[in-house]
C-alpha cells in the first residue's frame, strides 16, 4: 500500500505519478495520517499541488498540538487542588513529551488517566471548571459507568473540546486486566506537574488501544504511533523491548504486544529483535496476522474502505473482546433498537 | 490561589482594538476573545505592575482613571480577574 | 490494490484555486458536471486538492430507489442521503463540503462577491438573505461574479479571490435570473430538493476566464431581501462576530485567520441593507458603491 510505503520510506514518493499522489493523499486523509505523511516527506521535492496539500496538513497538526497542550494545561489547573496524579495519554502525552510520535499527529480529545478512587472528585472538579456531559442518554451513561474504563465523555462548555477521563486503560469487560495502580505509580512527572506513562507502559497502552479496545478503526495510525515510540525508545535504551514484554506481562497484555510488534515490524520496519533469552520471542508473522494486515490495508485509491465484510467481522470481534456474550447481546440490542448499525 | 494574578508573557496575546471593542487573540489556546473596558485596562495594569491582586490593579488604574468608590471597584476588578484567569488571559498564583 | 466496490465514473475540475476529483457510482452526475463545467480547466493528470465521492447510500441502493451518500476526504457521518435525480446538486454539495471543512489557503467566508473597477463588493448573510441572487444578477449586469457562496480572503494580500462555481438559484430566483440568461448557461431544474427547487447557472465567460484574478475588498454589505428599503450602520464588533460565524475555517487558521479578518473589518466599510425586490436591491448596491469612501 502506497501510504505504508511512503511512511516507511519517504524517498518512495519521489517517483509517484499524479494519480498515485491522489491515491496516497486520499488514503492518508482517511487514516488521519496526512500530518504524519507531511512530516515524513519533509523538504523532499514533490509536485507543487502535493506540497500545498502537505502544508495544509502541517498547519492543522500544528494547531492541534497547540490546542492539545492548552487543554492539558486547563485540566491541570482544574485538578491541581485535588493533589491526585493526572497522567496524560495518547497524542497529548506524545506532544507534551516532545516525542517523535507527536510529530504531525492529529490529536482530538484529551485523554487522562487518574486513580480510580479519585474519580468522583475529578468529575466534580472538571464540572466546576466548565466541563459538562456530552450525552444525556441514561442507558449510555449507565453502560459507561458500569463497564467502561472511563467516565462518559465530557465536553468543555466554552472551548468545545472533549475530555476522556480513564481510570484504567481497557474496559472492565475486557479479558486482560491491566494494573492501573502500577501504571500510575510508575508514571513519569513533567515539569508542570502532569504525568506520562513510562516508556514501556506507553507502548503497552498503544497496543492495547489498537488490538484489544477497538474495531481497528484507525489501526494504521495506532500502529504508526507504536512504530515511532519503539524506534525512539529502543535507540535510547538497550533492551527496551525486554522491558516492554516485562511491562506487558504485568498487565496481561503479552499477546497484544507481541502481535502489535509483529505487525509494526512487518508493515513499518520497526527494529524489533527476536529473543532467545530470557524468553523466546519470535517476531515473524503468524498466519492470523494476515487477517489483521488485510484489515489495516483495506482502502482503495479513492480512500474508500474495501472489504466491508472484514470490517464488520472486526466490529463484532472488538465487542467480543470487551464483553462476555450475554452482555454483548444486551448492548447490541439496545444499540440496534435505536437504529444504530455497524459498518 | 490567594487572589494574586500574573499577566501571561506579552507574546501570548495579540491585542487589536476595533471601533467599539477590543479583540484579543490568545496564542496558547488559539482562541479569540472580544472584550470591552475594563478588561484591556486590567491586562495593561498587570503587564505594567507585574504580579498583583485586585487592590494593586485598582491602585495602578486609579492613577489615570476615575474608578468610583474603592471597595466596589476592587470587588468588580476581582470578579474580572477570576473570569480572565478562567479563560487563560491571566494566571492565578 | 483491490477490486473497486462498484464501477466508478469520474471527473477532475478546477474552480478558482481548488482542484477536485470526483468519483460517482452513477454516470448522470458526471455528465451534468461535464456539460456545465465545460469552460473550466479540466486537468487530465493532476494532483487534486480534494476527493469527492458520491456513493450508494446502502449496498442495494445503487439500483433500488437509488440514493446518494455524499462523502470524500471530508464528510459528515450523519449527512442525509439524496435522490439520484439531484445528483448534480450532490456533486456541488460534495465540493462545498470539502472547501468548507478542508480549505486552509484563504480565510473562507460564507459570502457572495462581485468585482467592478478593480475592487470587490462582499455580501454576507444567512441563506434566504438574497446575497446569492443579488450577486448572480449583478454578475449579469456589468459586474464580474467572483462567487455566490464562498469568498476567499487571501491571508497575505487581503484580496478577495474568486471561487466561481455554478451559482445555485433557488425557488423564485430561478425565474428572475433565467429570463436574462441563454439556456446553455442553465442547468436542469431540480424539483423538490431539501431547499426547494434549484437550478444552476454557469457564470459568464469572463468570470470563468479570470478566476485566478482577485482584487482588494472595498465594501461589505449585509443584505436582507423582502423588507422595506433601509440602510443601517453596523459596529465593527458586530461585523467581526458575524464574519467569524460566517467562516468555516476561521478557527482552523489560527492567528493567520485572526490577522486577515481583523484587517478586513478594520479597513472595509460596511452596512446592512434591506430591500423589497431584486431591482431595488441592485439600485441600492449601485448607489452605495458610487458613494463608497
Amino acid at each position: 500500500m502506497l501510504l505504508v510505503r511512503a511512511l516507511r520510506d519517504p524517498a518512495s514518493v519521489d517517483a509517484l505519478s499524479p494519480g498515485q499522489w491522489n491515491a496516497l493523499i486520499a488514503a492518508a486523509r482517511a487514516e488521519r495520517l496526512i500530518g504524519s505523511l507531511a512530516d515524513r516527506v519533509g523538504d523532499r521535492p514533490v509536485p507543487a499541488a502535493a506540497r500545498a496539500v502537505l502544508d495544509d496538513a502541517l498547519l492543522d497538526t500544528a494547531r492541534e498540538r497547540r490546542q492539545a497542550l492548552w487543554e492539558a494545561d486547563r485540566a491541570r489547573v482544574a485538578l491541581a487542588a485535588l493533589g491526585v496524579p493526572v497522567v496524560l495519554l495518547k497524542g497529548t502525552a506524545y506532544v507534551a513529551a516532545g516525542l517523535d510520535a507527536g510529530q504531525g499527529r492529529f490529536i482530538g480529545d484529551l485523554d487522562i488517566l487518574v486513580p480510580r478512587d479519585a474519580l468522583h472528585e475529578v468529575e466534580a472538579a472538571l464540572i466546576a471548571a466548565g466541563w459538562e456531559w456530552v450525552k444525556e442518554d441514561p442507558y449510555d451513561d449507565a453502560y459507561y459507568r458500569q463497564w467502561m474504563h472511563e467516565l462518559p465523555p465530557m465536553i468543555h462548555a466554552t472551548r468545545d473540546r472533549m475530555i476522556d477521563v480513564h481510570h484504567t486503560i481497557l474496559p472492565l469487560t475486557a479479558r486482560p486486566r491491566p494494573d492501573a495502580a502500577a501504571l500510575i505509580a510508575d508514571a513519569v512527572t513533567l515539569p508542570d506537574g502532569l504525568h506520562l506513562l513510562s516508556p514501556a507502559a506507553m507502548v503497552c497502552h498503544a497496543a492495547a488501544h489498537m488490538l484489544a479496545d477497538g474495531d481497528m478503526q484507525g489501526g494504521l495510525r495506532n500502529l504508526w504511533d507504536i512504530h515511532l515510540l519503539c524506534t525512539q525508545f529502543s535507540a535510547a535504551q538497550e533492551d527496551f523491548y525486554a522491558s516492554v514484554y516485562e511491562e506487558a506481562a504485568r498487565h496481561q497484555l503479552t499477546a497484544p504486544i507481541a502481535r502489535a510488534l509483529r505487525l509494526a515490524r512487518h508493515l513499518y520496519g520497526t527494529p524489533v529483535p527476536d529473543y532467545r533469552a530470557p524468553i523466546t520471542v519470535d517476531h515473524r508473522l503468524r498466519w492470523s496476522d494476515r487477517l489483521f494486515i488485510a484489515r489495516l490495508l483495506a482502502r482503495d485509491g479513492w480512500g474508500r474502505e474495501t472489504r466491508k465484510g472484514l470490517v464488520f467481522a472486526f466490529y463484532l470481534r472488538s465487542h467480543l473482546l470487551r464483553m462476555p456474550p450475554m452482555m454483548l447481546a444486551r448492548h447490541l440490542l439496545t444499540k440496534w433498537r435505536k437504529g444504530h448499525r455497524p459498518v | 490561589m490567594n487572589g494574586h494574578y500574573r499577566a501571561e508573557p506579552e507574546t501570548a496575546l495579540v491585542v487589536r482594538p476595533l471601533d467599539d471593542i477590543v479583540l484579543l487573540y490568545h496564542r496558547p489556546s488559539g482562541q479569540t476573545h472580544m472584550v470591552v473596558s475594563p478588561v484591556p485596562e486590567i491586562l495593561e495594569a498587570l503587564c505594567a505592575g507585574g504580579d498583583g491582586d485586585a487592590a494593586a490593579v485598582h491602585d495602578w488604574l486609579a492613577q489615570t482613571h476615575d474608578l468610583g468608590p474603592r471597595e466596589q471597584a476592587i470587588s468588580a476588578i476581582a470578579a474580572h480577574l477570576a473570569d480572565m484567569a478562567a479563560i487563560g488571559l491571566v494566571r492565578a498564583l | 490494490m483491490t477490486l473497486p466496490l462498484f464501477q466508478t465514473h469520474q471527473i477532475m475540475l478546477t474552480i478558482g484555486p481548488a482542484t477536485f476529483r470526483i468519483a460517482s457510482a452513477w454516470r448522470a452526475p458526471i455528465d451534468a458536471l461535464e456539460r456545465l463545467y465545460a469552460a473550466y480547466p479540466r486537468p487530465a493528470d493532476a494532483v487534486a486538492d480534494f476527493t469527492v465521492r458520491l456513493e450508494p447510500a446502502g449496498r442495494l441502493r445503487r439500483w433500488l430507489r437509488p440514493s446518494i451518500f455524499i462523502t470524500g476526504d471530508h464528510g459528515l457521518a450523519d449527512a442525509a442521503p439524496m435522490s439520484l435525480a439531484h445528483g448534480l446538486l450532490a456533486a456541488e454539495m460534495g465540493m462545498n463540503l470539502q472547501m468548507a471543512l478542508g480549505w486552509r489557503r484563504h480565510l473562507l467566508l460564507h459570502a457572495s462577491s462581485v468585482e467592478k473597477d478593480g475592487q470587490v463588493l462582499v455580501m454576507t448573510g444567512e441563506s434566504g438573505s438574497g446575497k446569492s441572487t443579488l450577486a448572480a444578477q449583478l454578475g449579469e449586469r456589468g459586474w464580474r461574479l467572483l462567487g455566490d457562496e464562498f469568498a476567499l480572503l487571501d491571508l497575505v494580500t487581503g484580496h478577495v479571490m474568486p471561487f466561481p462555481r455554478l451559482v445555485s438559484l433557488k425557488n423564485r430566483a430561478v425565474d428572475v435570473v433565467a429570463a436574462d440568461v441563454p439556456a446553455e448557461r442553465m442547468g436542469p431544474m431540480l424539483m423538490g430538493t431539501a431547499k426547494g427547487n434549484i437550478r444552476h447557472l454557469v457564470p459568464r465567460a469572463d468570470a470563468v476566464a479570470r478566476m485566478g484574478e482577485g482584487a482588494p475588498p472595498a465594501m461589505l454589505l449585509f443584505p436582507r431581501f423582502g423588507h422595506e428599503t433601509d440602510v443601517r450602520a453596523v459596529g465593527q464588533g458586530e461585523i467581526f462576530m458575524r464574519l467569524t460565524q460566517a467562516s468555516t475555517n476561521y478557527v482552523a487558521l489560527g492567528e493567520a485567520g485572526f490577522d486577515a479578518l481583523t484587517r478586513f473589518v478594520a479597513t472595509v466599510p460596511a452596512c446592512a441593507i434591506d430591500f423589497p425586490s431584486g431591482e431595488a436591491g441592485m439600485a441600492m448596491v449601485e448607489q452605495l458603491w458610487a458613494q463608497r469612501g
